[in-house]
């Protein structure tokens, strides 16, 4: 119903507009006409003339080719019935006025074939400076998109803006859903798959079916195709419109490209890392792994032969090595498997409302059945909040970054939790301090990497992977949080973990007073 | 009396290594590497005390325990790998009684079966009503608690939240379980109840609620009242 009222509004608009036009060039000869009688006492011909000539002109530049026409030969006509003696007649006595009139009659065309040229070239200007613009704007959104759903929108929008007739823009991974679409002919089906396989401009005006109302043009380059567009009634002899089809199909082909090098890239850099990865693997297995394999197999060996020859006490330290070194291995191979559980499977985190006095409570209760001495200070604040977090990893954390502290030092080791206000989320910052020998400036982000110690020559007697940490850190990366490390101002080092503290859950205070224990334990103050 | 222990694991070093220190311990040991095959053998002759291995060829563990519990009552240790909370957490809401990481030592897994054992015998006899450890003393009957001789006052929630790991002092007792027993089946997924009114009662408890002496927290399973001679 709309569209039909559209239409008819359309015609009718168009011939009110045509109307209008011949309207005003009425007026304007009627007013030419008017004026010249009236001055016809006061001037001579030639300005009567002139007056007519300035009607042309005007209706040259105002209005159609057509009306502008008419108006130069009825002016002419006025100018002779009217103005040239003998008045009231079309004849033409003097030759004089024979050639006045001629000369206007070729002016009065003249000027109307260079503005209607000026007014085409003035359009086409416009057109092409708007198709600029378009081809720049394309490409500037082209450059931050990073899909290909993203791509296609992009330029489905931008044919739809520079044609008028509908447009589609079919991908070549579509290929197979092309016979499904219900909005295409059978004939425009054939065409986008034609143009497709043959990567070449088929349709109006060109080469190839060229009696046809549409244009079909490929996407993609040679021996690359990647789909095609199908721009409904279009002007066979609209070169530029041509042109400019061409230059966004090339920008959407360069935008296609720029993604499938970016992903090929982003592969090439995840098989680099991962062959990284096993790389150090191996290393962390040749040297990591064996060092404590052979103690424990020489060891064992000669327990088994030597046993008599050996005293008891000798017997003992042989012992220990083997479950010193199977510990050193337990803790390695944990270390590995969480590392790469928590780098590689997403969600590992099994989170629930934890209290962090308690997980550094369990913590320092493990920590002090080892060793007895006590060197751990622990100052925790008040009210601490509760966080979402996974208990058995944080203690692991905290576990790891205590163990080291105690390892490297030979001082007390200070842990401090406290809650830093930040706007616009509070933190809880745990601090793990040490008087050690500190970890150089340029190490800082380097001991959070897995394996890092090996090519690094370790100063301290300890041996270690180098892994401890690095699970920390993808512990705490995990929880969205952070672990950094910095040296203290008076010697010795400083682990910061930081966790964000999440909105406090929905809580209703006192809950089990039906309890039949309530009445005589209520003694609430 | 010998004790009777059932070993059912699958790996043959560890089955011979628990099976040779506890027989060096005395201890009369029988092995069972499946599911199918512990079945059979539970048929026969119950064991004083049951040492499970989680990942089993014809199955989970954890169809033997909810198997065993139905009908018998006798001490299921847990014997794990690592990372298998959630496993271990149902399988101690199903009826097992403790569990040891791999790779565990000897005298620890000596020390948890002395633990199992010795709670059977206290169920067995009477259920526990009251409580002394250190410097705390708690009557469930009268429904007092003191510290240093000193009464303490306690919230309802805290009081019973107390007397359920009272119950089971010892013991330890998953978070499911306490806030089945003390708030209702309907908060046992509310883990912050419970970790406010733990923080509570040890506020009020424990001198130093960092480092507790009496409420024990078993990180990631749940809590444990502390007793005397506990390993």
């Amino acid at each position: 119903m709309t569209m039909i009222f559209k239409t008819l509004f359309r015609q009718l608009y168009g011939r009110w507009d045509a109307m209008r036009a011949w309207c005003i060039l009425l007026a304007l000869l009627s007013l030419a006409t008017l004026l010249s009688t009236l001055l016809s006492a006061y001037v001579s011909f030639t300005s009567q003339a002139m007056l007519f000539v300035l009607v042309v002109a005007i209706a040259a530049y105002q209005l159609d080719r057509l009306q502008s026409i008419v108006g130069a030969v009825v002016s002419v006509l006025l100018l002779n019935f009217f103005f040239v003696p003998p008045t009231w007649t079309f004849h033409v006595e003097q030759s004089e006025h024979l050639i006045a009139l001629g000369t206007m009659l070729v002016v009065a065309l003249v000027i109307n074939q260079l503005t209607t040229r000026l007014k085409q070239e003035t359009a086409l200007a416009h057109l092409n400076e708007q198709r600029a613009r378009q081809l720049q704007e394309l490409a500037i959104r082209l450059a931050s998109t990073d899909t290909t759903a993203a791509i296609r929108a992009l330029g489905q929008a931008a044919f739809e803006r520079a044609f008028h007739g509908r447009s589609f823009l079919v991908l070549a991974d579509d290929g197979t859903r092309l016979d499904t679409r219900r909005d295409l002919s059978t004939q425009q089906i054939d065409g986008l798959r034609c143009c497709m396989k043959e990567m070449q401009l088929l349709g109006a005006g060109s080469l190839r079916w060229g009696d046809l109302e549409d244009w079909y043009v490929p996407l993609g380059r040679a021996g690359q195709n990647r789909g095609a567009v199908l721009i409904q009634k279009v002007a066979a002899k609209d070169e530029d419109g041509r042109e400019h089809a061409k230059a966004l199909c090339s920008l959407l082909t360069q935008a296609f490209e720029r993604l499938q090098l970016n992903l090929n890239w982003q592969s090439a850099q995840n098989e680099a890392q991962k062959q990284q990865l096993q790389s150090t693997f191996l290393s962390a297995i040749s040297h990591d792994l064996r060092t404590p394999l052979a103690v424990m197999v020489g060891a064992a060996s000669a327990l088994q032969s030597q046993r008599d020859k050996l005293a008891p006490d000798q017997q003992d330290r042989l012992l220990n090595n083997i479950i010193a070194e199977a510990n050193y291995l337990t803790n390695v191979t944990e270390n590995t498997l969480q590392l790469v559980r928590l780098t590689h499977a997403e969600n590992s985190l099994r989170r629930d409302w934890e209290s962090i006095e308690e997980i550094v409570g369990a913590v320092l209760a493990r920590i002090k059945q080892a060793n007895t001495e006590s060197r751990i200070q622990a100052s925790l604040a008040q009210d601490l909040p509760l966080l979402r977090l996974d208990p058995i990893l944080i203690a692991q954390l905290l576990s790891n970054l205590i163990d080291n502290a105690l390892k490297y030092s030979d001082g007390m080791v200070e842990l401090e939790v406290r809650v830093l206000h930040k706007t616009p989320l509070a933190l809880l910052q745990v601090e793990v301090q040490d008087r050690g020998p500190g970890i150089p400036e340029a190490e800082h982000d380097s001991i959070f990497v897995a394996y890092s110690r090996l090519a690094q020559h370790d100063q301290s007697n300890q041996r270690s992977a180098g892994l401890g940490l690095a699970v920390c850190h993808a512990i705490a990366k995990a929880h969205g949080g952070d672990l950094v490390v910095h040296n203290r101002a008076q010697g010795g080092s400083c682990f910061l973990l930081t966790l964000p503290i999440p909105n406090a859950p929905a809580f209703a205070a006192e809950i089990s007073e039906t309890s039949e224990l309530s009445e005589q334990a209520a003694t609430i103050p | 009396m010998t004790i009777r222990v059932l070993i059912v694991e699958d790996d043959k070093e560890i089955r011979k290594l628990i099976h040779a220190s506890l027989r060096v311990e005395g201890f009369e040991v029988d092995t069972a590497t499946s599911i199918s095959e512990a079945s059979a053998m539970l048929l026969h002759a119950l064991p004083d005390l049951l040492l499970l291995d989680l990942g089993l060829p014809d199955g989970d563990g954890e169809q033997l325990v909810r198997l065993l519990r139905t009908q018998h009552n006798l001490p299921i240790l847990i014997i794990s790998a690592r990372h298998q909370e959630l496993q271990k957490i149902r399988l101690l809401d199903a009826g097992a009684d403790d569990f040891l990481v791999k790779p565990f030592s000897v005298p620890e897994l000596l020390a948890r079966m002395r633990v199992a054992l010795r709670h059977r015998g206290t169920r067995l006899a009477a259920a526990i009503t009251s409580y002394t450890h250190l410097d705390l003393q708690v009557d469930l009957a009268k429904h007092t608690v003191t510290l240093r001789g000193q009464l303490l006052h306690l919230t309802p929630t805290e009081f019973n939240l107390l007397a359920r790991l009272v119950r089971s002092a010892g013991n330890l007792v998953t978070h499911r379980q306490l806030l089945k027993d003390v708030w209702g089946p309907e908060y046992i997924e509310h883990t912050h109840y419970l970790r406010l009114y733990m923080a509570q009662l040890r506020a009020k408890i424990e001198d130093h609620p960092a480092e507790p002496r009496y409420l024990l927290t078993e990180t990631g399973v749940g809590y444990r009242l502390a007793m005397a001679e506990e390993v």
